[in-house]
């Protein structure tokens, strides 16, 4: 089979990566195979469950439905770049505390999804965040903690912003 | 009274889990490694004639290619199982459409997959057989010649009087009930990596048992259980089918034939075309009541659809075949059960393990008896349910029962006298609400189907700084086994919970437990971490004694990692560690424990009897629904949900259980199940094979109730299954409560139900 390649370079958690690619990888795969960042998981490769949820300049994507050469030139976040040195982000630890972790495998995709919401709706409701991310399967949780740790973190985060401390 | 056990504890894996680091199975990966492919039957039954694989093996970058023809693969079945039926890859026979014909390691996926294509099977066609009715058939095709009939199995169970029951019963209700293939869901698709070497094969898997592996994948490759090691690692997800499955042996065999080291992962259309979802059953039920309401006789057919396989075909149905019994004071019973095979998927164990679709039909019966006797359906239940002390006909001894709290708890929660009444008065014409509620029962382990032993093992290590780490003999596979475990350990050593981490199984280093199943490893599991740091424990004081020059370890305590003498005189946990160490020459503390239940049995191989396990949870769930007459649409509305768990450990963690098995029985209910036809799967992905998403989900409330368990560890007993089972029968219960249409067959779609409705298909009592 012929099969095209490009050079692709794309800014992961601010780290450049280079590679020659088949104009066929997604970005999911380029992630997880060219840059060995497996926290983005792969549940179906069809669009379908949500685990593979990255920011692409700031917006959540499915990483498995679009092209790694579609993403040339973009910055990505993904879960292994948002805890920093000060330590996890609001969402992780709202995640951790509420029980909202069984299996851990949709979580990434779940909490990247959370951030994405978080920062066009600082104070979803209830219905809000079940809307929102009714795209992210979880076949541990029943969802229920995963509500409840995304609204533990809007407060917190709103707090944080309250009193100046960090992030928005 | 305790520190530690009973307090809400967030999971010991959650920080790698929710930064990303956590390796699953399939992040999994290895210098040098290849990528490997399955080629799949297209036809469900059929003999293989030829097997052209030159194409596959020409193309650049194919490194192995095994076929059927290659090679004469043992015959095996899964742990337990005699009747050995499967062999690697197809030699013979297909069985089903995807069948695992031919296997392709590459140096990339892409390869692998094209050269896949690049093989061609030439298949003579044989009359299929998808209907197990058809298939028990005396003319029907024969799936596997050796057996000589597609009846795998079958189980005739008897116990009193039943035609005495039935003859003066008062009110007799009967039905048939059935439900559809459901695949797990699991996110993370079934994975392997396999390194063949001189001293045998190593697996790196995320499995449920990697003893059950172990074992398995020796007798399907033909090699000693010595030569095989297996590596589990965290599993995106399981409930039940991740136990032994084809694609690892299969994977060993390429690292074999290649050289290398090989990695496969199924896509998800693999895993809704060839894993081993839940068996499909039809059943007849029919029970008998007298004038008080009390079952006095129960009748039961079963017939599943084990597929073109056994796999644990037989250790389901017998679930099937006797669990819902022990619910209820019956004494008489008659059942017969068949196992069939049938030219599709093969099935397997799945949360529930046959009791979803047995309680399903006697909850919904339930249902229908209280209506004909005019009894209140909790109340018939309250009349019936079993108590602690009971001995059942089954020989199942109830050492704790809490089925009468979780019906009472459940009724008062759900303010279900009241909305029984008032709930008619919303109908809109349109819209009809109903309340309907159903019960069940499980196990804590399940002696039934692996006649090796019954109990686990684990081993509490504390190195020479203090550190502590738990050899388990079972997984965690995300129920947070792992955190109960280092909660136990930190409740019976006296140390922070954060001291202590607990190691993924491997068979070269762990205690040999049978694995996560049958809802063993908090009760089973946990009694051996508990022996185990207690003999840790014995260790660290005896040390002490000497460090506080008392003649023995009486007297001293340890709270919070300081361990104090009698008079009040305290030293640091660490520097006894230190101190042991030092006096053994760098040696470990091991603590070691078992725990074997004792009265615990196989079932007699012909009447079934037998105490299976060492302690039996039990559930009453109540669900509340609206449903739209002129579209048949079902909502949800609120779910109520009481089980006696015995004890609740880690509370957070439990209700999570709930709150998921909720999910997954809303999903049992009403929308999940694989659509086939003609041998086929047609709904093969996620957007076509419903799972209940976020908006799908009703306000659930759970009630952790504890009737403390005289064998489980601090009480507690198992959880995360039977919170599934009822669910189904009771929307179903609550579906007849508002437009008094009963549907007998899982799911319950909307257009199952609008038929209904309407009157074109029978779902009215009685007719």
């Amino acid at each position: 089979m012929l099969q095209m390649k490009q050079t692709v370079t794309i800014c992961i958690n601010g780290q450049e990566y280079t590679h020659e690619v088949k104009t066929s990888i997604t970005l999911l795969d380029f992630i997880r195979e060219k840059a060995c960042l497996t926290g983005t998981k792969k549940g179906c490769d069809n669009g379908d469950c949500g685990s593979c949820t990255v920011l692409l300049d700031g917006k959540a994507v499915l990483s498995c439905m679009m092209l790694a050469v579609q993403a040339d030139g973009a910055s990505v976040l993904t879960i292994e770049g948002l805890s920093d040195k000060e330590g996890l982000h609001p969402i992780q630890k709202a995640f951790i505390d509420s029980g909202a972790i069984q299996c851990g495998y949709c979580t990434p995709g779940m909490v990247m999804a959370a951030l994405a919401l978080l920062s066009v709706n600082p104070g979803p409701t209830e219905s809000e965040i079940r809307a929102a991310m009714a795209g992210h399967l979880c076949r541990c949780s029943g969802y229920e903690n995963i509500v409840k740790a995304v609204d533990t973190a809007a407060k917190a985060m709103a707090q944080a912003v309250y009193s100046g401390e960090r992030r928005g | 009274m305790y520190s530690v056990i009973g307090k809400s504890t967030p999971l010991i894996d959650a920080f790698a889990k929710v930064t990303g680091r956590c390796v699953y199975g399939s992040d999994f990966c290895m210098d040098g490694m290849l990528y490997g492919a399955v080629l799949r039957s297209p036809i469900a039954h059929g003999i293989v004639k030829n097997a052209d694989a030159s194409h596959a093996k020409a193309l650049r970058g194919v490194r192995a290619v095994v076929t059927a023809r290659d090679m004469d693969f043992p015959r095996y079945s899964v742990a337990g199982v005699n009747f050995l039926d499967e062999q690697l890859l197809a030699a013979d026979k297909v069985r089903y459409i995807g069948d695992e014909v031919a296997v392709v390691a590459a140096d990339d996926q892409d390869t692998a997959n094209e050269a896949v294509s690049l093989i061609k099977v030439e298949y003579e066609e044989l009359q299929p057989v998808f209907d197990t009715q058809e298939a028990m058939a005396e003319a029907a095709p024969i799936i596997h010649e050796r057996l000589g009939t597609n009846i795998a199995n079958e189980m005739h169970v008897s116990h009193g009087d039943v035609e005495g029951a039935f003859a003066k019963a008062h009110v007799i209700v009967e039905g048939d009930f059935s439900s559809d293939r459901i695949h797990h869901g699991y996110l993370e698709p079934n994975a392997a990596v396999a390194r063949w070497s001189h001293s045998g094969v190593t697996f790196w898997i995320p499995t449920q048992s990697p003893v059950l592996a172990m074992m398995t994948y020796a007798k399907a490759l033909g090699i000693d259980r010595n030569n095989v090691r297996v590596i589990q690692l965290p599993l995106g997800g399981g409930f039940g089918g991740k136990l032994e499955y084809k694609l690892h042996p299969l994977c060993a065999l390429l690292s074999k034939a290649s050289g290398r080291p090989v990695k496969m992962v199924n896509t998800r259309q693999d895993e809704l075309a060839a894993s081993l979802p839940r068996m499909p059953m039809k059943i007849h039920m029919a029970l008998a009541f007298d004038s008080d309401g009390v079952l006095i006789g129960k009748k039961t057919g079963i017939i599943g659809d084990n597929g073109a396989y056994m796999n644990y075909g037989i250790g389901i149905l017998l679930s099937a075949t006797t669990r819902s019994d022990n619910l209820y004071r019956v004494k008489n019973i008659r059942t017969d059960s068949f196992l069939v095979y049938t030219n599709q998927m093969p099935t397997g164990a799945f949360r529930g393990f046959g009791c979803p679709q047995s309680h399903f039909a006697q909850e919904t019966l339930f249902d229908e008896a209280a209506v004909k006797l005019g009894i209140d359906p909790a109340d018939l239940r309250l009349i019936n349910a079993s108590q602690t002390g009971d001995i059942t006909p089954h020989n199942w001894k109830l050492g704790s029962c809490g089925l009468r709290e979780c019906i009472e708890r459940s009724t008062e929660a759900a303010d279900w006298h009241e909305k029984k009444k008032l709930l008619h008065e919303t109908d809109d014409g349109k819209w009809a609400k109903g309340i309907g509620i159903a019960s069940c029962l499980h196990v804590s382990g399940n002696r039934t189907f692996l006649p090796f032993f019954d109990g686990s093992s684990a081993l509490v290590k504390i190195d020479g700084n203090g550190k502590i780490m738990i050899f388990p003999g079972e997984v965690d596979i995300g129920q947070g086994s792992k955190t109960v475990f280092a909660m136990i350990a930190s409740e019976e050593l006296g140390v922070p919970i954060s001291w202590i981490s607990v190691a993924d199984m491997d068979t070269d280093t762990c205690p040999h437990g049978l694995g996560t199943f049958g809802d063993r490893v908090t009760t089973l599991g946990g009694n051996a971490v508990r022996n185990a740091a207690i003999d840790a424990r014995r260790q660290i004081l005896d040390v002490a004694a000497k460090h506080f020059s008392a003649a023995d370890s009486s007297g001293i305590t340890i709270k919070n990692g300081v361990i104090y003498s009698e008079k009040g005189d305290s030293v640091g946990f660490a520097d006894i560690a230190e101190a042991a160490s030092y006096q053994k020459a760098g040696g470990l503390i091991v603590g070691q424990g078992s725990f074997q239940p004792s009265d615990v049995s196989m079932v007699d191989p012909f009447t079934k009897v037998g105490n299976i396990s060492c302690a039996y949870p039990f559930v009453t769930q109540i669900a509340e629904v609206a449903v739209n007459r002129e579209t048949g649409e079902i909502k949800v509305l609120n779910i109520i949900s009481s089980h006696d768990l015995g004890k609740a450990i880690n509370p957070v963690m439990a209700e999570g259980q709930i709150y998921g098995a909720v999910a997954m029985g809303i999903g049992f209910a009403l929308t999940e199940g694989m659509i086939e036809h003609n041998g086929a799967v047609k709904n093969q992905s996620f957007k076509h094979s419903v799972m209940p998403r976020m908006t799908d989900m009703p306000p659930i409330k759970s009630l952790l109730i504890e009737s403390n368990d005289p064998n489980g560890p601090y009480g507690a007993k198992g959880l995360g299954e039977p919170a599934l089972t009822a669910i189904a029968p009771a929307i179903a219960n609550a579906v007849y409560d508002a437009v008094k249409v009963r549907i007998r067959s899982l799911p319950i779609t909307s257009e199952k139900l609008l038929e209904a409705i309407q009157g074109h298909t029978d779902g009215k009592d009685g007719e």
